[in-house]
Order: structure tokens, then C-alpha cells, then sequence
């Protein structure tokens, strides 16, 4: 049944702003405002950013021979990528655990689009808490060392630091945006990683070292290897950030 | 502007909507009417390209929503007012949604003041009642004042002043030459603001058109000092008389021909008008 209802003699005229489609780079700060908007956000963050420092502290502190700068970043970073993980992970996923999704593809329905944008404010602020873990964890290390400290390796332990993370947190955006639930997401990945890996690297150790994408980056960061590492992150961030748009573009919002 | 054609949406063998057509043009309120599961939601889902449909399309201004370049600042929408993140506060989740449709930050600030929520603004929304995030909601659709307003259920919760209110908005944006598309189960509200209805039932329109047509019943509603004998001069003029409490009804008579036979037996009438429906009688009528 249709009925054609009568045309008022004024229309509401739309604004000129209707032609203007956001541009990426707005939607890439919109991202990266959203992550930081909450208490929870905030306190994830400034947990992955702060706590390399006490961790540092200690280390110099209690052992008589610290590790090389090198080898305490990549043991830092790594640990500081879980939580990075976790911020990816919010990003995406924590947009169809509360509902907000609905208003986010509402504004910008190219699906595709607004996950780009979520990918590259993902990558952005893991390079950013990743510089910041760099800047902490040399600043403690160079006033708590000794005359023996080693910072043999220490520019490109810093630059891997800093493209591992941020690499790792589009990981988490990708595995949130193709499971849609927060809580689902975290606790799967974080099994995959802390239990499969486990399991994996003792049943098939070579197949571990090929696998793992934490023991990945504490390698390219320790300066141990470069070319696998890369691979093996490569595969992630591309496997995870492909299936993610995948999944999103298809699923029905209800 | 909305124009639905054909829509309809099936999930396996059960279709739940089923070729829904309407089209709707500025300047009107139309309410959406329907019990739950009858296909509103999916409909407006699929209007505002959340849900893609099965067949058929949804255009608003004339374009699918899926390719409007800006699509808040041609449809301001409030289809879940829990669809916000509890952790941001009111002014934080209007800030994002400014930035992001491209309309200048003190917008927000009017806006929270209009829809009442100005001293909440810089609380979080998880502190919120039911009625506030409704308003918050309401102010996100308007954040870019555009011409098209798609609201599912935004009179939940609101308190009787927050209702007149809302009702006052969306007549002021028809009588601009908005087009609001309203989407309620609270037929008294719909029936005092609307002035177009589209009822679905079991996924189609059983009913499409301008309220006051809808309502129209068949026949006169009458009102006399001595409402018995007024009741024997009609029936001893051939017509059918029903009696409800002191009012009688007269089906299939006019008011002319009711004043007239009153007139001429001598009757005083204290009331005399068209025997409308009203809108819960219609609902029911036509999604039992």
C-alpha cells in the first residue's frame, strides 16, 4: 500500500555540510578521541605507559648485572603489547558491547571506511603508548646505569618497539571488529597467545617460533632476527585487520 | 523526503517484513505503528542502512543511506537511546558526533541546554536516566538541524512536560517543512501529534494515510437533554441506534439528517459530532 502525502509550501533545506563526506583523516582523530574518552581507556593506557618505568626502576635496582637496553625493551614492549592488545581489542569490539556502533555506522555508514579509520587510530596511539614505553624505559635505564650498562642496539630496539606495538594494537582491532563482543574477544585472544602459544611452543617448538606474535616482537626488538619476526607480525595484523572488515561489513546491526 | 519501496527482509523461510511501500513528504509527522514483532525496527534499520535488506530499497532525499556522503546532516535519527557508552559523559558523546558530522563544537552546548540536560552534560552517561538519555539522544538527531527525523520510541521515559515538549518540536519541524518519521507504541502520544499513520502488521501496511481519514468512523455521535426519546424519534426514523452511556450512536446517519429529525421532534441536543474512531480501536482492528 503506498499513500503520497502532501508537499508542504516550504521544505527544510539540507545544510551544505550533507555533500561533505568526514574526511579520513577527521575520522582517524575521532578514533583515537573515542579510545581516550573513557575512564577505562585512560587508565589502560596510562597503565601501558607508565608502568615500564617502575618496572625498570626495579630491574636495575635488584639485579647486579642488568640486561642490555636492547633486552629490556623487547621484555618490556612485549609485556606492554598485552595491554596493547587490550586497547585494539575496546576499540573495535567495545563498540558492539555498548551499542555505540549503531551511532558510528549511522554517521558514517562505509563500514569499510570507519574501520580504516579505527585501524589507523589503533596503529597511532600503540606507536604513540610504545614511544612513550621507549622514552620511559631509556630515561629510568640512563639514570640507573652503571658504568657496565650496555645500549648496544638500543636505536633499533626503539624503532621495533614502536612498529611491533603499534602493529599489535591493529590486531586487537581487527580480532575485536570480527568478534564484536569485548569481553569474547580479550579472552580468546589472550588464551590463543598466553595458553595456545604456550602449549604450542613446547608440543611443536619451530612451529611456536613461527607462530607467536609476542615472541615475534620480543625477537625484533632484542635484535635477535628481522625478516621472520616481520613476517610473522605482518601475517597477523593483515590476517586479523582483513577479517575484521570481512565480518563487520556483513553483520546486521539489531 | 523518505520513499520505501518493496522493502522486505527475510531470515530464512520467516519474512519479517514483506514488501513495505510508503512515501513520505516534508512537512508531515508520520507515526509508525505496530505491534512488537510486526517489522518497525528492521524497517527503520533497513531505511538507515544498518540492516541491508532483502529486497526492495529505502531512499532518503532521494538517495539509499548508504550513499549520502554526510548522512546525519540530512536525517537526525534516535533509534536506541541506549546505544552510548556509559563511561563518556553526555557532552563528550555530542562532542564526538559534532566532530565527526562536521558541525562547529558550541552546538553542543545549545543543544544540551534545549533538550534540558545543560547542568548534565559533564556527567557520565552510565549516571543517566532512561528520560535523559532519551533528550541526549533527541540532541544528537538535531546536532546538524536537519530536514529528516527518524525516532524510534523517543517519548520512553520522558516525564509529561519532556512529552509536550518533544510533541511541540516535531510539529515546529513539519510546520518548517522537516519530515519526521515517529515510531511508537504509545498511541495516545501518536495520535495527539502525528497527522499521517503507517500501521504494519506481521511485516505489511495494513494502513497508510492522513490520521483524520483513518479515524473517520461511519456514522454520528449524539448527545441529548432526554436521550431516551431522542433514541425512540431516530429509530422511528429508520436508523440504527446504539446507545454508550448518555451517547448514543448512529450508524450510517449524518448530522444533518440527526439535527434535522431532532429539530423537527423538538429535542435539545447538547452534543453533536462525526463518530471518529479512536486510535487504539483502529490499531487493534487492524493488527488483531
Amino acid at each position: 500500500m503506498t499513500a503520497v502525502l502532501d508537499r508542504p509550501a516550504t521544505v527544510l533545506p539540507t545544510r551544505p555540510l550533507a555533500d561533505r563526506r568526514p574526511p579520513l583523516a577527521r575520522l582517524i582523530g575521532l578514533e583515537v578521541r573515542k579510545s581516550l574518552s573513557t575512564r577505562s581507556g585512560l587508565a589502560l593506557t596510562a597503565a601501558a605507559a607508565v608502568l615500564p618505568a617502575g618496572a625498570v626502576g626495579l630491574m636495575m635496582a635488584l639485579k647486579d648485572s642488568p640486561p642490555t637496553a636492547a633486552t629490556m625493551l623487547a621484555l618490556l614492549g612485549t609485556l606492554v603489547s598485552m595491554l596493547l592488545i587490550a586497547v585494539g581489542v575496546l576499540a573495535t569490539a567495545g563498540e558492539w558491547t555498548h551499542g555505540t556502533v549503531q551511532t558510528t555506522f549511522l554517521a558514517v555508514p562505509r563500514r569499510g571506511r570507519v574501520l580504516t579509520a579505527k585501524y589507523a587510530g589503533a596503529a597511532l596511539l600503540g606507536a604513540a603508548i610504545s614511544a612513550i614505553v621507549v622514552a620511559s624505559t631509556y630515561g629510568v635505564a640512563t639514570i640507573g646505569a652503571g658504568a657496565g650498562f650496555s645500549w648496544t642496539g638500543a636505536g633499533v630496539a626503539a624503532v621495533a618497539t614502536v612498529g611491533a606495538g603499534a602493529a599489535l594494537t591493529v590486531v586487537g582491532a581487527g580480532i575485536g571488529a570480527a568478534i564484536g563482543n569485548a569481553p569474547a574477544a580479550l579472552t580468546g585472544t589472550y588464551l590463543v597467545l598466553l595458553v595456545g602459544m604456550t602449549v604450542l611452543d613446547n608440543a611443536r617448538p619451530t612451529w611456536g617460533k613461527h607462530v607467536d606474535p609476542l615472541s615475534a616482537m620480543f625477537d625484533l626488538v632484542e635484535g635477535d632476527a628481522t625478516a621472520r619476526p616481520i613476517a610473522i607480525l605482518a601475517a597477523w595484523l593483515l590476517v586479523t585487520a582483513v577479517a575484521g572488515i570481512a565480518v563487520t561489513r556483513r553483520r546486521a546491526i539489531s | 523526503m523518505i520513499t520505501v519501496t518493496g522493502l522486505t527482509k527475510r531470515y530464512a523461510d520467516n519474512t519479517v517484513v514483506d514488501d513495505v511501500s510508503f512515501t513520505l513528504e516534508p512537512g508531515t509527522v508520520t507515526g509508525f505503528l505496530g505491534p512488537n514483532g510486526a517489522g518497525k525496527t528492521t524497517t527503520l534499520r533497513m531505511i538507515t542502512g544498518l540492516v541491508p535488506p532483502t529486497a526492495g530499497e529505502a531512499r532518503v532525499c532521494g538517495r539509499r543511506w548508504t550513499d549520502l556522503p554526510n548522512p546525519a546532516a540530512v536525517a537526525g535519527t534516535l533509534l536506541d537511546a541506549g546505544a552510548v557508552h556509559p563511561g563518556r559523559t553526555g557532552r563528550t558523546h555530542l562532542a564526538i558526533m559534532a566532530a565527526t558530522i562536521g558541525v562547529p563544537s558550541r552546538r553542543v552546548d545549545e543543544l544540551l541546554d534545549t533538550v534540558g540536560l545543560g547542568n548534565a552534560g559533564r556527567r557520565r552517561i552510565g549516571g543517566y536516566s532512561l528520560g535523559m538519555r532519551q533528550r541526549l539522544g533527541i540532541a544528537a538527531a538535531l546536532l546538524a538541524d536537519p530536514p529528516v527525523l527518524i525516532l524510534d520510541e523517543p517519548a520512553n521515559g520522558l516525564d509529561p512536560e519532556g512529552i509536550r515538549w518533544m510533541r511541540e518540536l516535531l510539529r515546529e519541524r513539519a510546520d518548517r517543512g522537516g519530515t519526521v518519521l515517529l515510531s511508537s507504541h504509545l498511541l495516545g502520544e501518536v495520535e495527539h501529534t502525528v497527522d499521517r499513520l503507517v500501521v504494519i502488521g506481521a511485516g505489511r501496511v495494513v494502513a497508510d494515510g492522513p490520521i483524520g481519514a483513518l479515524l473517520a468512523g461511519d456514522g454520528v455521535r449524539v448527545r441529548a437533554v432526554d436521550a431516551g426519546a431522542l433514541a425512540g424519534s431516530l429509530q422511528a426514523a429508520g436508523l440504527t441506534v446504539s446507545a454508550d452511556g448518555p451517547a448514543l450512536t448512529v450508524a450510517g446517519a449524518t448530522a444533518e439528517q440527526v439535527g434535522r429529525i431532532a429539530a423537527e421532534r423538538g429535542h435539545v441536543l447538547t452534543d453533536l459530532r462525526p463518530a471518529d474512531r479512536g486510535l487504539e480501536d483502529l490499531f487493534f482492528q487492524l493488527t488483531a
